[in-house]
């Protein structure tokens, strides 16, 4: 038996399970939904409403992104593997000829794809009324379709990392609604707590490798950089020092996929040869 | 084929298993019996893989196994574990076909194995409408699908009537299955199925051996029921007592004469000089799951 016959049959069924209890289809619309009614009324509280011009409508689906997709991968990643533990199916998958490497790949190329498709439906549907009516440039809406998918898949590997660290599905929820809480709000403000409390004299190349840290902030900046509509680019990113290339952006946006990815693998491994995966 | 020498597995403080020495034999059908947290199912994870002895070795055809070892191992065994929540959404078809998909096998052997197994017909129903005994079935296709030559089943017959473990064991000889290992705590239904038994307990094997040796070798006392008939005087219970029996007591109008197995001869010999004070005799040799229970 091929191992990527394997890998591939393993992603098969991950992807088909959320195809089948509508978690692709829900999330596609709750992304529709949100894009819509963001890009028309977010600027409502302040008397706009309606098609209000392409770089109000792209910051705006900017912060949506950082926002949701973070949230949305790291719901879908919780109990990752420990399910199948839970449930007994992951030691008959252990004793079959397959190794632990192969399976854990392709449950997270099923994961990632299902992200994916969600992802990218909800984007698609929303935009074709951006790019037709409001006027969004497609290449630009195109690019943030992409990084909202790299941020997912980033924030779906970090999720695998927390599953596998808490070994139970409600701890693991709770681990991962911490991190994201973290990650999107107080990752900020204790930056910006540190910049007034030194008052300013944070070294810029400092502030950069913090703001680095966070793969949301890592978003924001690429977006910043990359989508010139955004007319108010939101977040720290507007105070990201110059002198962070997009390239090396994107390089440290992957690393952001490959290291929880690599390490959630390494977990995994030591606690099948523990017996000790719950 | 596999051995365990010295074998022990601690979990934290938690001792699963001590010290133990077992061989299993290429074509042999073991039964491992036990009560819950006996050490059955620990012994039989570690015989595939899924943990690792804290102290002693598993060799696989006397070598240490390789992570190569395990894999040209686990191409040859099937595997029914006995804690399994197949995947409710799928029907027994789809469940099998993903099992079998990690096996390389094709939808052909899938149809056959449900035909094996006596699914076809509901082959195309979700699991979520299955008995216990079709998930069962469902459970030993599975095991099947790869064409085993060597069975492992935790409490494969837990849940099944009689006739659904009769079942079972039919499948098990129709197939190309040579070896099995199988835990249970079912004793007097499937002990006389395997050609050695191993009672564990605590962790430790009390009792390794074909049926015969261990009741050879344990010497259980058989119980004689003597129900006195009308002419019967008092002096039976004395009587039973000075044949040779170790205790006697009455237990629903009988005489209930507990006799060690070297004396049952000579006993019931010297019951046929009391004949007219017995109107029947019922002789209660041990069954397994006593012999089980001698072990506790």
């Amino acid at each position: 038996m091929n191992t990527s016959d394997q890998v591939l049959a393993i992603a098969r069924k991950e992807l088909t399970d959320r195809l089948r209890n509508r978690w692709v289809w829900t999330v596609s619309a709750l992304l529709f939904l949100c894009t819509v009614v963001i890009a028309l009324f977010g600027a409502a509280p302040v008397g706009v409403v309606g098609n209000k011009g392409a770089g109000a409508a792209m910051a705006s689906l900017m912060n949506l992104v950082a926002y949701l997709v973070p949230l949305i991968a790291l719901i879908l990643g919780c109990g990752a593997i420990i399910d199948e533990k839970q449930r007994g199916t992951l030691d008959l998958i252990l004793v079959y000829p397959l190794s632990p490497r192969a399976y854990f790949a392709g449950t997270f190329l099923g994961f990632t794809l299902a992200l994916a498709i969600a992802v990218v439906v909800g984007f698609a549907l929303s935009g074709l009324l951006l790019v037709f009516w409001v006027g969004v440039p497609a290449v630009e809406y195109l690019t943030l379709t992409a990084l909202a998918l790299l941020l997912g898949t980033a924030f779906l590997a970090l999720s695998f990392f927390v599953s596998l660290l808490s070994r139970e599905r409600g701890r693991a929820i709770a681990s991962s609604v911490f991190l994201w809480i973290f990650a999107i709000f107080v990752f900020d403000l204790i930056l910006v707590g540190i910049l007034v409390l030194s008052g300013g004299k944070v070294p810029a190349s400092l502030f950069g490798a913090l703001l680095l840290a966070n793969p949301a902030d890592c978003f924001r900046i690429l977006c910043f950089q990359w989508i010139g509509s955004a007319a108010t680019p939101l977040g720290l990113a507007s105070v990201a020092p110059a002198g962070l290339p997009a390239p090396l952006l994107l390089v440290i946006l992957a690393f952001w996929v490959v290291v929880p990815v690599v390490a959630s693998y390494w977990l995994f491994q030591r606690r099948v040869d523990r017996d000790a995966l719950v | 084929m596999i051995r365990l020498e010295a074998v022990s597995k601690r979990y934290g403080e938690q001792v699963a298993l001590r010290a133990i020495d077992l061989e299993i034999h290429r074509g042999e059908w073991l039964g491992l019996f036990g009560h819950n947290g006996s050490g059955k199912s620990t012994l039989l994870r570690l015989l595939l893989g899924l943990t690792r002895p804290t102290t002693g070795s598993l060799l696989i055809d006397g070598k240490a196994p390789s992570p190569a070892g395990w894999r040209r191992l686990r191409e040859r065994i099937g595997f029914m574990p006995e804690r399994i929540a197949f995947y409710d959404h799928l029907t027994g078809r789809e469940i099998l076909a993903y099992f079998g998909r990690l096996r390389g096998v094709g939808g052909e052997r899938v149809a056959a194995v449900l035909e094996q197994v006596g699914l076809e017909a509901a082959a195309d129903r979700r699991l979520a409408g299955y008995s216990k005994g079709m998930r069962q079935r469902l459970n030993l296709g599975q095991a099947l699908l790869g064409d085993p030559e060597i069975i492992f089943a935790d409490e494969p017959v837990e849940g099944l009537d009689p006739q659904g473990v009769r079942a079972f064991f039919d499948l098990l000889h129709a197939g190309r299955v040579e070896t099995v290992v199988m835990s249970s705590h079912r004793l007097a239904e499937c002990s006389h199925r395997v050609d050695r038994i191993c009672v564990l307990n605590q962790g430790e094997v009390r009792a390794l051996g074909s049926v015969e040796e261990l009741s050879r070798d344990l010497h259980p006392p058989v119980h004689v029921h003597v129900y006195p008939s009308e002419s019967a005087n008092g002096s039976l219970q004395t009587t039973l007592t000075n044949l040779g029996a170790t205790d006697v007591s009455m237990h629903q109008g009988a005489w209930v004469a507990e006799v060690a197995q070297g004396s049952k001869v000579a006993f019931l010999a010297g019951l046929a000089g009391c004949q007219p004070q017995i109107r029947h005799l019922h002789i209660e040799e041990p069954s397994l799951e006593e012999l089980y229970f001698e072990h506790e």
